[in-house]
């Protein structure tokens, strides 16, 4: 076996970032800062909080009313914004979150309404309307301009299905990159093979593909970026960025412990090594039995590492660049069911923003003293999506074309809530 | 006879009048070789014809979504015979293969526009029956006509697999029977009259009235949920909670008021956009499905002919009479006209039998062509094949029988794995969960695209990349060394390195090297200086290649 390399072939298949790696042996490498850049670059977290999280349970409690439940509501460093109890850390920091309190829509389905959240779009069979991240990545890369990272642009983690969160009529290179678990590489990015023969084997392969080139030049050459893209992912430094044990012991534990500490602070680590937008997606919230415990012990895994991520950010200077979302498919009834649950409510449901320009310590709308109606600024689903665009300097006209010759807005309609923004 | 210029219908109109009788018995797959041939010849300069391991390769993997063997690859070069070609496309159509294969494809068209992950399980119910009707040789308007009047337990019934994918909404059903069976994409329709077509907003919602009165009903159990669809015909439903739609339950359907969502809107009367037939309010569910069935299979219905036509055409051929594969109708001008009326009436003629549809487009010209890439210019005019994306189970079989794995055996092992107890298989067997971790469903979560979109926008993926590089199985199976593998046996058994060479390009990609691959895998059987190693390498490059994941 030849057991050096040549630089010609590193280079080839290698074109940027990551060279020092494959010398070196992946792995075992520091990182390449090229993150001065990629700081000052826009980029979004997405927590969802799948099956509908209880808005009186979270960051729009009822207090004395019957509907609220009993449950207690707690001071915030804002003074007149109130979190329900459950939600300490975040209390801490409420000067960095905005509250949607008037988020409203029609649809109670959780899977039409989780395609509703992640497109802006109510699913049609006509065309698959692409995410929220398979938009903000692909927008943000052309803000960028030529600056493609090493990873995927878009992460989904701890994600069960794929309906609500393909790139659709996008295309596939904007899908998310799914990850079952934050706490392990993900799959199939270990070579077979040592890092020098693997190079080999792909300009084999290469030099075996003339034939077919010949008479499929453009597949061919696809193909052939396709295999170098891949490669100088499994390459780059940047696959660090993966492994959550190289993160100082101090910052670990601010996030605490869980999946879903792990996955927000994995989320941090790939915006910063360049990633556009991740989704972390937070299980169990379809509380028809049972919510207030079952929301309790929710928050007990959510609240600390959210804010931690929101605080991770500031300190790193990034947060004014990037827009965390806390949000789930709707609300749950302001009535509370025989079995001690709340049932499925769109009619007024909360959001909440942190970052990306949003200026913190407010509340946007209201609902009746019942938290029924909405009775001040209502915001619906293309508002809110219209307010994702401004943060991020995306213009929400935009159109793609589906497959029907039919143009489709990046938001239908919808009018940013603009007083979330400072100036 | 290739150089005449389409325009010319003269040949065409001979053809047809001069061979009635034998049109009218079916498609004989010999004349029909000669009538497309002669009207197939829209481009100026159509490209060769391709040679025979070209052809067996495509035509396999088109037919019965797997490649040939290199016992069949011998033989079929070694045959003499001029209607080797022919005799080919008989034997793959009659291979229980082909129906399994495409009712895989049409499960696929149906099921990505599910609105409803829970739909996934239609998958397994929805392949076998189709698999059934394929195979028996059940004509596709029978078929259309089972999926448009559907009731029943989902699990026993795939036909209510489009009513299961949109979950019983009544304007989703509607447009998805238009796009699937008509080819027309009527439901843009449905907020707005049509911007590119002449569809009026009130057609959409008078056709949508044929399927108000579907209804899912969900009873509970433990583990999977049960479904059935049913008719509902009397009134009023109480189940609202499903959806938003606050005319959801009503026993007709309503257009919705654009100024004001919350009225009631306009009951429509169930009418049928192409023929304008309809039916009064208050007929029973049955009725009414089992009414617009019927004018949608009619042989004076032409979209239900082309729409099929210019869906298998576009797969085979890698382009359409029109551009869209399911956005066809009357305001869309086709290609070559002419061609298309003649497969259309052959195909009514043939009593819409899909094998002969099959003959017919794999024994023309067009289809025996040699490829072009889907962006080369010289494809204009049908002048050329294309060389297509494999789908996700033709991808997967061919691995396992490149790598000598059979999927019975990776599919028992799997089960065993994931289902730790047979208990717990029991279970999974019985919700419905065994069908998530077999491996051929992980695998298309990777490689699975809509075969409804433009091929164009198929791109491969990362984890696709990544899958076929690094992916544990497949090094197993790459291990030279050892006597379990297919590589390991053939090092073994075989001293002759070219031979070695020859043996992996026909397991890889069914066909032989070239003089010039076969130097340069010697060579670097050579440079490496460890032959099993190095043919490790060379095996791992001809199942990464892009030749490996097309069919040319």
């Amino acid at each position: 076996m030849q057991d050096c390399i040549t630089r010609r072939q590193l280079l080839r298949w290698i074109p940027s970032g990551g060279l020092a790696a494959a010398s070196i042996g992946w792995g075992d490498t520091v990182a390449l800062h090229a993150a001065d850049l990629r700081k000052h670059g826009k980029a979004c977290i997405l927590l969802w909080m799948q099956g509908g999280p209880s808005q009186f349970e979270t960051f729009s409690p009822l207090e004395g009313h019957k509907n609220g439940g009993g449950t207690k509501a707690i001071s915030t460093n804002v003074p007149g914004m109130r979190f329900a109890e459950h939600w300490p850390a975040l209390a801490k920091i409420g000067n960095r979150l905005a509250v949607v309190r008037s988020m409203t829509s029609k649809e109670g389905s959780h899977p039409r309404a989780s395609y509703l959240l992640h497109t802006g779009y109510l699913p049609n069979p006509s065309a698959r309307h692409p995410t929220l991240g398979s938009i903000v990545a692909s927008q943000l890369a052309a803000q960028l301009a030529g600056e493609t990272p090493d990873l995927p642009p878009v992460v989904r983690i701890g994600a069960r299905g794929r309906n609500d969160s393909g790139a659709g009529i996008l295309g596939m290179q904007w899908d998310p990159f799914e990850l079952r678990d934050p706490t392990q590489n993900p799959a199939n990015t270990k070579p077979m093979v040592a890092a020098d023969r693997h190079l080999l084997r792909l300009d084999l392969m290469e030099r075996l593909e003339e034939n077919f080139a010949s008479q499929a030049p453009q597949e061919a050459a696809d193909h052939k970026s396709l295999y170098r893209r891949a490669t100088r992912m499994i390459m780059s430094s940047d696959m660090q960025t993966f492994d959550l044990k190289s993160e100082p012991q101090s910052v670990q534990q601010e996030y605490g412990e869980g999946a879903f500490a792990a996955s927000c602070l994995l989320a941090r680590r790939l915006i910063e090594s360049g990633v556009s937008f991740v989704e972390v997606v937070m299980n169990g919230w379809d509380t028809h039995q049972d919510n207030f415990t079952q929301v309790e012990k929710l928050a007990g895994q959510v609240d600390r590492p959210f804010a931690a991520l929101v605080r991770d950010l500031e300190t790193r200077g990034m947060l004014d660049n990037t827009l965390v979302i806390w949000m789930g498919e709707f609300g749950r009834t302001p009535q509370i069911n025989p079995r001690g649950g709340r049932d499925h409510f769109p009619r007024s449901f909360n959001a909440l923003l942190a970052g990306g320009g949003v200026k913190g310590g407010q509340i946007i709308g209201r609902t009746d003293k019942a938290g029924v109606e909405v009775t001040d600024r209502p915001v619906t689903v293309p508002d809110l999506f219209a307010t994702f665009c401004k943060s991020m300097s995306i213009d929400p006209t935009i159109e793609n074309m589906a497959p029907s010759g039919r143009p489709i807005k990046l938001v239908d309609g919808g009018k940013a809530v603009t007083e979330l923004f400072n100036g | 006879m290739q150089q005449r210029p389409f325009s010319n219908k003269r040949p065409l109109l001979q053809l047809r009048t001069g061979r009635v009788a034998g049109l009218l018995s079916g498609f004989l797959s010999g004349l029909l070789l000669g009538l497309v041939a002669t009207i197939a010849s829209a481009a100026p300069q159509p490209v060769a014809i391709c040679d025979d391991e070209t052809f067996l390769r495509r035509i396999a993997l088109d037919t019965v979504g797997r490649q040939p063997t290199p016992a069949e690859i011998d033989s079929f070069l070694a045959d003499p015979s001029a209607n080797k070609r022919a005799d080919a496309i008989d034997g793959f159509l009659a291979d229980p293969d082909w129906a399994r294969t495409w009712a895989r494809y049409f499960r696929d068209v149906i099921l990505y526009r599910r609105s409803d992950d829970r739909a996934i399980f239609m998958a397994q119910p929805l392949e076998a029956m189709l698999s059934d009707r394929l195979a028996k040789g059940v004509s596709w308007a029978a078929i259309a006509r089972e999926f448009i009047t559907a009731t029943g337990v989902p699990a026993e019934h795939g036909e209510t697999a489009i009513i299961m994918a949109q979950m019983g909404e009544t304007a989703d059903i509607a447009a998805e029977v238009s796009r699937v069976f008509l080819g027309i994409q009527i439901q843009c329709a449905q907020c707005h009259d049509h911007f590119t077509d002449h569809w009026k907003r009130k057609e959409f919602h008078a056709f949508a009235a044929f399927f108000p009165r579907i209804e899912i009903q969900r009873s509970s159990g433990m583990g999977a949920e049960r479904f059935e669809v049913v008719s509902y015909d009397a009134a009023p439903r109480r189940s609202k909670k499903m959806s938003d739609n606050p005319r959801r339950g009503d026993l007709e359907h309503a257009m919705p008021d654009l100024e004001d969502p919350s009225e009631p809107g306009q009951v429509m009367k169930p009418q049928f956009f192409i023929n304008n037939k309809k039916l009064p309010l208050g007929i029973k569910d049955a009725e009414r499905r089992r009414a617009v069935a019927g004018w949608i299979t009619t042989a004076d219905n032409p979209w239900f002919s082309r729409a099929i036509i210019n869906r298998i055409w576009t797969e085979l051929v890698g382009a359409g009479f029109y551009e869209g594969i399911d956005d066809i109708g009357p305001d869309r001008t086709p290609q070559s006209p002419h061609m298309l009326d003649d497969l259309s009436q052959q195909f009514i003629a043939s009593n819409y039998d899909m094998r002969s549809l099959f003959r017919a487009i794999l024994s023309t010209q067009i289809y025996q062509r040699e490829s072009r890439s889907r962006s080369s210019p010289q494809r204009a005019g049908f002048a050329a094949n294309c060389p297509q994306r494999l789908r996700s189970d033709q991808l997967f079989k061919q691995i396992l029988s490149a790598i000598g794995v059979d999927e019975a055996q990776i599919r028992k092992d799997s089960s065993a794995q994931t289902a730790a107890t047979p208990a717990t298989a029991a279970k999974n067997k019985k919700s419905g969960k065994q069908q998530i971790n077999v491996p051929r469903v992980l695998f298309t979560q990777v490689f699975g695209y809509d075969p409804s979109l433009p091929r164009e926008e198929i791109v491969g993926s990362i984890p696709q990349a990544l899958l076929l590089m690094n992916s544990q199985p497949l090094s197993v199976a790459f291990d030279g060394d050892r006597q379990s593998t297919t590589l390991g046996r053939l090092l073994h058994n075989e001293e002759d390195d070219r031979t070695v060479v020859k043996d992996l390009y026909l397991r890889a990609l069914a066909r032989h090297p070239t003089p010039g691959e076969q130097a340069a895998c010697l060579e670097h059987v050579h440079a490496t200086g460890d032959r099993e190693e190095a043919f490790e390498d060379v095996f791992w490059a001809l199942l990464n290649s892009a030749e490996f994941v097309h069919r040319k």
